[in-house]
């Protein structure tokens, strides 16, 4: 394993952020950091980076302590933690040197210029970065994460703030820098939906605990479904299915929707069932992807 | 990482600044509006402070000379100099977590001993340097406008006379010893900047300091005697002892004499203590500090 977090707990006075988490990331792979906002994601990455000390629990990257050997550990890694601020009064290029420098690595002119092409900020090297749209300094600072060439990147909210167009940028890279460079990439969100297009395995935490963790294929499991179901009688339905074969399914819900886990092949049957008990059926949608998967963990109604 | 590389960094990202040039500013424009006051109306300023001596001595030279001017400036400005040096030092940390940039920062392998200590020798650097500049438009620039002669000090119960090829080396020991007062208040400004994340903070805070350790100089109360010895404050104008010159049984100047001598070191040696002090608390917080900013 390249990162491997143990038991992980940060507690500010009485307030705990991370609680107890643990989880691990492959060499090579694109691994998801999921959660709402203030699930505890930032927190994790900033004691990941021994940006703030944990109040139990360790953290090993490279197979090395970063309590220990935070300075050889860091040589390797390279990352944005939130929004990434930069100097605003220096140029795209100045702040990209000043960084490179910092990297302990002897880094040449031609390399800083060829890393702020692969973000695409090549053009605007020279300009002041206080005139850098939110768009261009979420690239310079993923520039700064990659300019000394690591093995691990770590993104914090990498798409924060951008447009579509911005997003499908990061996202491509995301994967050029997997695919291509072979570079392990964890990467935090809370855009689910974007996370299901980049990362091979994920961790999705809520309130600072884990809730589940694993292949994105497999957790996005296309047989399992969750059905969102609208009728003439919402009450009614409840009652029936609580009666039948469906009990074992029906999830709690409020009065305006009805929620069914089954399968995919389940859903005719039951939309059958339901017209056959002369119930009026205004809408039925079906939910499979990361986004409902997540919601539905979230907000306490695991899918069995 | 060598510290000297982080020095540079530092460096450089202070001189990119634009708030740093305006210390430089500041100090040449005092300087030159005083240099010019005295330029157009010196002499009957000096007829005014020399009544008193006129009267009982035969005075000849050039009184108002170069000399004379850029101790005038000194008192003057190293009293206001804090300020502007708490400018730069209270931003050193302050306005990385302000900007954001702590964090970026922290993400590489840079030892935050390293990093602290790489900054507080770049805003020493930085002060050091703006005395230089105070000591080129306070000395070298009144000298060239006002001519250089023996120095003549007034003093409320003395006048002080210092050999014209006696003055230029205690200029350079005073210098040195303010530079020593200016870097502990840097280094005070510095370490106040860890705990606040915007420059404000910081450079209020340390200008408050001065000024209630300055009040308590004053108040000359038996609790007060107790701490004052060990007060930056109380040695911050250490440097005028340089002027202060020994003479002999015959009342003769003695060339190259400090008065007082023991008590001017030890002055040095309080403020180098606290200069020491506040970059050892400063990198002892640091090192254990949350990064949230």
């Amino acid at each position: 394993m390249l990162l491997e977090i143990s038991h992980l707990t940060k507690s500010f006075g009485s307030f705990t952020a991370v609680d107890d988490l643990s989880f691990s990331v492959k060499e090579g792979e694109v691994y998801g950091f999921l959660g709402q906002n203030g699930a505890g994601k930032s927190t994790t990455i900033r004691v990941i980076l021994s940006l703030i000390r944990p109040t139990k629990g360790s953290i090993n990257i490279f197979g090395m302590s970063i309590e220990k050997e935070r300075e050889k550990i860091l040589q390797q890694v390279g990352a944005v933690v939130e929004k990434p601020d930069l100097y605003r009064y220096m140029t795209g290029y100045e702040n990209l040197n000043v960084f490179a420098r910092l990297s302990n690595k002897n880094i040449s002119k031609a390399e800083v210029m060829k890393c702020l092409e692969m973000v695409g900020l090549d053009k605007r090297a020279k300009d002041p970065v206080r005139v850098y749209s939110q768009g261009m300094k979420q690239r310079l600072g993923i520039a700064v994460a990659l300019v000394h060439n690591p093995s691990l990147i770590i993104l914090d909210e990498p798409t924060n703030g951008l447009d579509p167009q911005g997003i499908a940028d990061i996202r491509n890279l995301i994967l050029m820098l997997s695919k291509e460079q072979k570079k392990t990439v964890l990467v935090s969100s809370h855009l689910l939906t974007e996370m299901e297009q980049v990362a091979d395995s994920m961790v999705i935490i809520n309130k600072g605990k884990k809730l589940v963790e694993g292949r994105v294929n497999e957790l996005l499991n296309p047989d399992k479904v969750r059905l969102e179901i609208i009728t003439d009688n919402n009450a009614l339905v409840k009652s029936l299915l609580a009666n039948s074969g469906w009990a074992k399914g029906l999830r709690n819900s409020p009065d305006q929707k009805v929620l069914v886990d089954t399968t995919a092949e389940a859903v005719p049957l039951l939309a059958k069932y339901l017209v056959e008990n002369n119930i009026g059926i205004s809408s039925l949608r079906s939910m499979n992807s990361l986004e409902a998967y997540f919601l539905s963990l979230t907000s306490g109604n695991e899918i069995e | 990482m060598r510290l000297s590389s982080i020095v540079y960094i530092e460096l450089y990202k202070i001189f990119r600044k634009p708030r740093t040039y305006i210390a430089f500013g500041a100090i040449a424009a005092i300087v030159g509006l005083i240099q010019l006051g005295f330029y157009a109306d010196g002499e009957s300023y000096m007829k005014f402070g020399m009544q008193s001596l006129s009267d009982s001595f035969d005075v000849n030279g050039n009184i108002m000379n170069g000399y004379l001017m850029a101790f005038i400036i000194l008192q003057t400005l190293l009293v206001h100099v804090p300020l502007l040096i708490a400018l730069v030092a209270g931003d050193m940390i302050s306005g990385e977590a302000n900007q954001g940039t702590l964090r970026l920062l922290l993400t590489k392998p840079v030892s935050r001993a390293n990093l602290i200590t790489g900054k507080f020798i770049a805003s020493s650097i930085y002060t050091i340097v703006l005395l230089l500049w105070m000591a080129v438009w306070a000395l070298a620039i009144s000298i060239l406008i006002f001519g250089a002669d023996d120095m003549l000090i007034m003093k409320s119960d003395m006048v002080t006379q210092i050999l014209a090829s006696d003055v230029m080396w205690r200029y350079v020991a005073a210098f040195v010893f303010a530079a020593l007062a200016m870097l502990a208040v840097s280094a005070l400004s510095f370490f106040l900047s860890i705990f606040a994340e915007n420059s404000i903070g910081p450079i209020m805070a340390t200008m408050s300091i001065i000024i209630v350790f300055t009040i308590l100089n004053t108040l000359d109360l038996p609790i007060f005697n107790m701490v004052k010895p060990y007060l930056f404050t109380s040695h911050m104008l250490g440097w005028k002892g340089f002027f202060d010159v020994t003479v002999n049984e015959n009342n003769e100047q003695i060339t190259g004499s400090v008065e007082n001598l023991p008590a001017v070191l030890l002055s040095a040696g309080v403020l180098f203590l606290h200069i020491i002090g506040f970059l050892f608390a400063s990198i002892l917080v640091f090192k254990r500090k949350d990064i949230l900013s």
